[in-house]
């Protein structure tokens, strides 16, 4: 997979707990698991199984109660909220389910969103932007407000704002979620095209089993834990069944 | 600066909302600088009417008790004093309403001059005011009011004298707060032993200039000691003195118009923080998006903060636009009707202009100063996990 280079994740150990109500919920428990870069990961489970809270681990917006975790050279346990924002900032592209655009904004502004954060000058950030957006294959919509977008086009848009600072690591939370089937397949392939020929490395986390034609690697999770051998092969198994046409909900591992 | 398209096109989100906001905010600030000119009408006033060197001696029983006039002369005999002007209430009621509308004064014209060299009186129309015995001269907020110019002939009819007298416009003092009507009291004098009354033996006030203001209290000690045990005892105050005594009698009005400035700008905090706190809420899963993207606490802090305050900083200017053209109108309008004289004296002042910018601003940072912290408080994954 990575060869000699170091991971560019690399979870060491990772738990995490957080409560519901007087409840101690076990989101995480003792998750070990290495990333190369350029690959194109899924993280896949059923609801609650912990794959959201690994995902916002990676990308400095949750913290780990246990364990270390590291991405692209920096270790995140002992940066601050501010500190993590700025990481964030310079490394990680975020992609939503529901898009997260800013609907006052026009598709170029939202894309450019990022690079408010830069020393860029203004004419610096749209030049960027119309170039994320020519890579989403959505220059010609750059002036358009994201109430006239289709939900394919919002979340190809928000792509783009996840490129425009290029980025180490794209991580997408369910990003085919809230598409219908023909979308879906069309943001798969174009977060495959990221990795192909930008080298990017995505880790997505989703229910959609036809993410397994895409992505590299597949990382199922259970009640908290990182599914290994059989277990995982079973559970990859699984979901191409439902693939082919069974309810991805009805062959959860056991 | 960078945010500034972000943070205008977030003002733009809710139009009816930002503009009902703006509104309230615009007429909350209208209303108390409108309020503020009162009080700080009145500073202004003792300001920049009253003089350090000059003393008001009136009988000790009160203004509306006499002194013989020629106690005007021993007065002005006195070590330090510089000049002196006998000035008595004429009452005089204009358009024969019966009603006086503006003070109006018998003095001693050849002493104005001397006493008042603060009022910029042109040399030329004092020059006039002493030639002429049916002189009159009339401060400006006067002129104004009833569009009067020099050379006009003006009627008044004494609501206290038996005569009623004709006046030649001849001069103005130049200060837009002075309404008084001074004229020549030797052609009340004169008016009055014209029906076989003995003529002007009284005055009410005598206005003294000092020499300089550290003989002051000297000439007060010393006037008054002259009239002991005279049929009119004196009181002698420096002018500042005297006008926040006359002033003085309004001071409970005015703690109640601050009073009810105070609740306005509060009432309008809490709305403003309302609509702030709404405009947060709705946007929360935007907010949690910017912050998953890398905006700092203290940026989205910030770019809040400065949403609110660019609001009712523009609604709020736009309320003490407003507010100094309401004022200018209501002087212009105060000229064509008398019902509407008292509100000639609302001016804004540079002090209310401040005064009512402050206030927005403050509007501004105290209404959008909690939503904005909570919202930048509250860490990136529990924001996020509450809206989607």
């Amino acid at each position: 997979m990575a060869g000699a280079q170091p991971p560019l994740i690399s979870i060491r150990h990772v738990s995490r707990r957080y409560y519901r109500a007087a409840d101690e919920v076990h989101a995480l428990e003792d998750v070990s698991l290495d990333i190369a870069a350029g690959r194109f990961v899924a993280l896949m489970g059923p609801s609650g199984s912990g794959k959201s809270t690994l995902l916002n681990i990676i990308s400095g917006i949750d913290r780990a109660d246990e364990g270390e975790i590291e991405v692209a050279g920096q270790v995140l346990n002992g940066l601050s909220e501010d500190e993590l924002a700025q990481w964030r900032a310079r490394h990680i592209g975020l992609i939503f389910q529901f898009f997260n655009l800013i609907p006052v904004l026009s598709a170029r502004d939202n894309v450019a969103l990022p690079l408010l954060l830069t020393k860029l000058s203004k004419a610096e950030r749209s030049e960027r932007a119309e170039i994320a957006l020519r890579v989403v294959g959505l220059a010609h919509r750059s002036t358009h407000s994201p109430r006239t977008l289709s939900g394919g086009e919002q979340q190809r848009v928000a792509i783009a704002r996840a490129l425009v600072t290029d980025p180490d690591l794209i991580v997408a939370d369910e990003p085919t979620g809230d598409l219908d089937a023909r979308n879906a397949e069309e943001i798969l392939g174009l977060l495959r095209e990221l990795k192909n020929t930008f080298g990017k490395t995505v880790v997505m986390v989703t229910h959609d089993p036809r993410a397994l034609r895409f992505v590299d690697d597949a990382y199922h999770l259970d009640k908290g834990l990182l599914l290994e051998g059989h277990e995982a092969e079973r559970a990859t198994e699984a979901i191409r069944l439902a693939a082919g046409g069974a309810s991805v909900f009805a062959v959860t591992p056991p | 600066m960078k945010y500034l398209g972000l943070i205008l096109a977030n003002l733009g989100r809710n139009k009816l909302r930002t503009s009902l906001t703006s509104v309230a905010i615009m007429l909350a600030v209208l209303l108390v600088c409108v309020l503020l000119t009162m009080p700080a009408g009145m500073d202004f006033l003792i300001e920049n009417i009253t003089s350090n060197t000059r003393i008001s001696v009136h009988n000790k029983a009160g203004i509306v008790y006499s002194m013989p006039h020629a106690f005007t002369r021993k007065v002005r005999l006195v070590d330090g004093v510089e000049a002196a002007m006998a000035q008595t209430w004429y009452g005089g009621a204009y358009e024969e309403k019966g009603v006086v509308t503006f003070p109006n004064f018998a003095v001693e014209a050849e002493q104005a001059r001397a006493v008042y060299p603060d009022y910029n009186i042109a040399p030329q129309q004092l020059a006039d005011f002493e030639r002429y015995r049916d002189g009159a001269i009339v401060g400006r907020q006067t002129m104004l009011r009833y569009g009067w110019k020099i050379g006009d002939r003006i009627s008044l009819k004494s609501t206290v004298w038996p005569v009623d007298l004709d006046f030649r416009i001849v001069g103005e003092i130049p200060n837009d707060r002075a309404p008084m009507l001074w004229f020549n009291r030797t052609y009340l004098d004169e008016a009055l032993k014209s029906i076989g009354r003995p003529g002007l033996g009284i005055t009410g006030m005598i206005w003294v200039r000092a020499s300089a203001p550290e003989k002051v209290n000297t000439i007060m000690r010393t006037i008054d000691e002259m009239s002991r045990n005279s049929e009119a005892e004196t009181a002698c105050e420096t002018e500042k003195s005297f006008f926040s005594n006359f002033l003085g009698s309004l001071q409970g009005l005015v703690t109640i118009i601050l009073l009810v400035t105070g609740l306005v700008a509060l009432c309008i905090v809490f709305i403003a923080a309302n609509t702030a706190s709404m405009a947060v809420r709705e946007r929360a899963g935007e907010i949690a998006t910017l912050k998953a993207i890398g905006f700092s606490r203290r940026s989205i802090f910030g770019m809040l903060i400065v949403e609110v305050v660019t609001l009712s900083a523009l609604a709020g200017g736009a309320g003490v636009l407003l507010a100094t053209g309401i004022t200018q109108a209501l002087r212009r309008f105060a000229g064509w009707s008398d019902s509407l004289g008292p509100l000639a004296g609302f001016i804004i002042t540079p002090e209310v202009i401040a005064g009512g910018m402050v206030l927005s601003l403050a509007v501004g940072v105290l209404a959008g100063f909690l939503p904005a912290y909570g919202a930048a408080r509250k860490p990136v994954v529990e924001a996020l996990r509450e809206v989607f």
